[in-house]
């Protein structure tokens, strides 16, 4: 009743775990106490595992103060998480269509504000990953310009 | 033990199975005597959506494909793209084309082997793999920024390029997976419980794996030398000579069991670290796109005209796309797709009848099967066995729609 | 039966769940950390036991269901009076006297029986192959296990568990019996993870084949019932193999000098400690690093290999004696 694998796992019991304990290394009993208790400050959550230094392709950030409204972001974008304000001319994302695919950003022309030298585009990855909601139509999961919130559109 | 047979049914939904499928048995005692395989659980018409995109689109709905290896798919559709389209990737693209090629088939083979392990009870060996596949994963993440979907190809090149970190990241990565592969070869082909389960189980013999066109590691472990990347060389493939990796080179015998399936894949790792070692080592340098500009490169698209085949050796076989650019739309008129879980799983039939209940498992996953692959087209026929074409079903399912909403008082 | 014995046969029980449930968390912890993960909390045994016991019971349609009911328990009576049975460290067995080793056997067949007939019962057919399984596999490690009990049975004249617990056997041996002895411990080891339905013999549950084989349509309170008694059990079993093995007390080895309650506190705590030691190397390390065998492949190990090491070990204790 012995064989290699015994000497593998006995080696790997004195070694830490490799699992990543996060958010925390048990379940709690009440998640919802502890949502409050982290958003307090009282309690500290474990890190999740780190993102590489950089390229990471996290939750679509949208700069409407950049955008030219050139629609080109709408024409690749193989989910179709982007939506056309023809109001203002301007675009809505949708994080919980979106499929991280980076399409966007890479066609994205930007705009360049007075003093640059070059154009700065109006979408980016950001570093943002844990996009977990109830709803998907969430503040959190939605990118838009704040005028459109504000007009309702 | 009485010799009453029993009815017994494997999936959609069972533990033994990741993906829907289903497969029917009649059991007396623990023997299969009848057997029946019924597909299309996961069919999701991604071709359809895709004739209805542009090719960018496309490229990125086809990453989606498959579950697992999410640069199978894009490969062949980028080099069946290039052929119809005229359009050839830089060398340095190609290159780093088939790096990333070769590390998802390191991760996709790290997870097969971890999911055999479960399917014969042995956890243990599942978390040991698994724990040792994060490394490619993080490399992945590292290059493309992402550890699954890649989205690093581009029709005529890649997105990224690779830099002096990542380089240095794989080196280490190859060291560590000599050692561990070593290891996994102690693990997996010297223990006794697993040689006990895998030997002479799901045996394939080489005139069944021609008869059933079994293809990818399920044909080679039967003693067939055929790889695409042999056969058919293409990207930085033509530039180093992979030779299908067969049971009769490492051992001297062929089987065309589980066992020689784990064999067969074990080694194919190595293999995949010697390819990613020589790319690192003679990467051209140069561009990475022949077309940088997405715009430009969807008005040349809706400029040509051609058709064109892409295969690409994919960890579970052959990976077929095939063409048609029209002329007139920037998108395929036409995109056909084969994957080769379709043809491996043609040889569950005839390996379970006859086999033990205890035997499915290894059976179901010695191939290595990606349902959603797989299913690739779905027939309706309706009570009398005719085939409802596709109006008819989208005007009864608009019908229902609308019934249930009635029933349910949903207001718009 | 005098006022003692049934304040014990009450306090048994309660005690009998707990360990096995603490043990169970136990091995469940250090399985994880054998596998390089964190693992469950201690107590998670107890949870899951809370958990099931608020669930739903369901009956499948086309089950008996009187013995479907019945059947989880019969198992956890079992394995409760099989507790009764072992003396805890100093401290005698409450049903010492009413039976001896050969109840022991019975009580230890009887749950698996239980759960076979209970999968017979529930007229699945995963729950059917893994019948016929468990009962294949129970008919294997059946003999070894009958072996090793007439080996001891050899050595004491004697089947009852209190003469062999207040002698070790090591003490009243001789070299050639001994060597016996531990061949008999061998095969008591091995078939321990088949008597418990652990890998790698845990063919009658086989997840990845027949989705939990017996226990697949058991649910709520009747799964419950089931885990408890696997629980209890896999520490019953434990215990076993320390009192006919593992019997040295504390006292014996450091000639301490004690007396009165201390003395039964650190026997007991020292009996607990040995059968976790037992526990985590003949059940949990093994589970962990083992593949499962198929039905056939293990009734050939305790038909012919297990055996062997067995009759051998009688042999020679029959030699020795
Ligand atoms: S990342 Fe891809 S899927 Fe997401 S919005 Fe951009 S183009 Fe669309
Ligand atoms: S976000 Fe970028 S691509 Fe999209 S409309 Fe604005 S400027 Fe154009």
């Amino acid at each position: 009743m012995v064989n290699k694998m015994m000497f593998v796992l006995l080696k790997q019991v004195v070694k830490k775990p490799f699992t990543n304990p996060f958010p925390v290394k048990h379940a709690p009993k009440n998640v919802t106490e502890l949502i409050e208790k982290v958003q307090k400050g009282e309690v500290k959550i474990n890190p999740p595992v780190p993102l590489p230094e950089e390229g990471f392709r996290g939750k679509i950030h949208y700069d409407p103060e950049r955008c030219i409204g050139c629609q080109l972001c709408i024409k690749v974008c193989p989910a179709d998480a982007m939506e056309w304000i023809p109001e203002l001319r301007k675009i809505r994302h949708y994080v919980s269509r979106c499929m991280f695919c980076q399409l966007c950003v890479d066609i994205c022309p930007g705009k360049k504000f007075p003093g640059e030298e070059k154009n700065v585009k109006a979408l980016s990855m950001s570093n943002d990953f844990l996009l977990a909601d109830y709803d998907k139509y969430s503040d959190n999961l939605i990118e838009e310009p704040p005028e459109a919130k504000e007009k309702g559109l | 033990m009485t010799k009453s047979q029993y009815y017994i049914p494997i999936g959609p939904i069972h533990p033994a199975l990741k993906e829907p499928i289903r497969v029917e048995a009649k059991v007396e005692g623990e023997k299969i005597v009848e057997v029946d395989v019924k597909r299309g659980f996961a069919h999701r018409g991604i071709e359809y959506m895709g004739m209805k995109r542009n090719a960018i689109q496309a490229l990125y709905l086809s990453e989606r494909i498959c579950g697992i290896c999410s640069i199978s798919h894009p490969y062949a559709f980028v080099v069946g793209s290039e052929k119809a389209l005229g359009i050839e990737a830089p060398p340095r693209a190609q290159y780093i084309r088939t790096i990333i090629a070769e590390l998802e088939r390191i991760h996709s083979h790290i997870l097969w082997l971890g999911v055999v392990a479960h399917e014969v009870g042995f956890d243990s060996l599942l978390f040991w793999t698994w724990k040792g596949r994060e490394k490619v994963l993080d490399v992945l993440e590292l290059i493309s920024g992402n550890r699954i979907n890649y989205s690093m190809y581009m029709i005529g090149g890649v997105r990224r390029d690779l830099k002096e970190s990542h380089i240095k990241a794989l080196k280490e990565m190859i060291d560590y997976y000599r050692i561990f592969n070593q290891e996994m070869k102690n693990l997996f082909l010297a223990d006794p419980v697993y040689k006990a389960r895998t030997r002479g189980v799901a045996q394939l013999s080489k005139e069944m794996a021609l008869k059933v066109n079994a293809v990818g590691p399920t044909a080679r472990a039967a003693g067939l030398r055929m790889d695409i990347r042999q056969d058919i060389p293409y990207d930085a493939y033509a530039d180093i000579e992979v030779r299908g990796i067969v049971p009769q080179d490492i051992v001297g015998e062929v089987y065309g069991d589980a066992y020689d399936a784990t064999l067969v894949r074990i080694y194919e790792i190595d293999q995949s670290v010697d390819i990613i070692e020589y790319c690192i080592d003679n990467l051209p340098e140069g561009k990475i796109m022949a077309i940088p500009n997405y715009v430009v490169l969807l008005s040349k698209i809706k400029r040509t005209k051609g058709e064109g085949i892409g295969a690409h050796e994919a960890p579970r076989g052959e990976v077929i796309h095939y063409f048609k650019y029209d002329g007139t739309r920037d998108g395929p008129a036409v995109w056909k797709v084969v994957a080769p879980s379709y043809n491996n799983i043609n040889s569950w039939a005839p390996l379970l009848l006859g086999a033990e209940v205890a035997d499915i498992p290894v059976v179901v996953a010695y191939i290595d099967p990606c349902m959603c692959c797989n299913d690739r087209i779905a027939v309706v026929r309706d009570s009398s066995g005719k085939i409802v074409d596709s109006t008819t079903l989208h005007r009864m399912a608009v019908e229902k729609t609308m019934r249930i909403k009635k029933e349910l008082g949903v207001k718009e | 039966m005098t006022p003692n014995i049934l304040a014990y046969a009450f306090a048994f029980p309660v005690l009998g769940i707990f360990l096995g449930l603490v043990y169970k968390g136990i091995d469940r912890r250090v399985s994880a950390r054998l596998t390089s993960r964190i693992g469950p909390p201690i107590r998670q045994p107890f949870w899951d036991v809370g958990k099931l016991l608020l669930k739903e019971t369901v009956v499948p349609e086309n089950a008996i269901s009187w013995l479907f009911n019945a059947m989880p328990l019969i198992a956890l009576a079992s394995s409760m009076t099989l507790l009764l049975y072992i003396p805890f460290g100093v401290l005698k067995a409450p049903l010492e006297g009413y039976g001896d080793l050969i109840v022991v056997l019975y009580l230890l067949t009887l749950q698996s029986l239980a759960m076979a007939i209970g999968g017979f019962a529930s007229g699945s057919p995963f729950s059917s192959v893994g019948a016929q399984r468990e009962m294949v596999l129970m008919m294997s490690y059946e003999m070894p296990l009958a072996t090793v009990i007439v080996g001891f049975a050899l050595i004491y004249r004697s089947f009852s568990l209190t003469t062999i617990a207040s002698t070790p056997v090591w003490s009243i041996v001789g070299p050639i019996a001994g060597l016996g002895v531990i061949m008999l411990f061998i095969a008591l080891l091995i078939v321990t993870p088949a008597e418990l339905a652990k890998l790698p013999f845990d063919i009658a549950e086989a997840e990845t084949e027949i989705a939990e084989g017996m226990l697949a349509e058991y649910s709520g309170r009747n799964l419950a019932l089931f885990y408890l008694s696997d629980a209890v059990r896999g520490f019953a079993m434990a215990a076993l193999e320390v009192v006919l093995f593992i019997p040295f007390t504390l006292s014996s080895i450091f000639n301490l000098n004690l007396t009165g309650a201390s003395l039964y506190t650190v026997e007991a705590l020292w009996f607990l400690f040995k059968v976790l030691v037992v526990y985590l190397l003949a059940v949990t390390l093994v589970r962990t690093s083992f593949a499962r065998f198929r039905i056939e492949q293990a009734s050939r190990i305790f038909w012919v290999y297990v055996n062997i090491i067995a009759l051998v070990g009688l042999a020679l204790v029959w030699m020795g004696v």
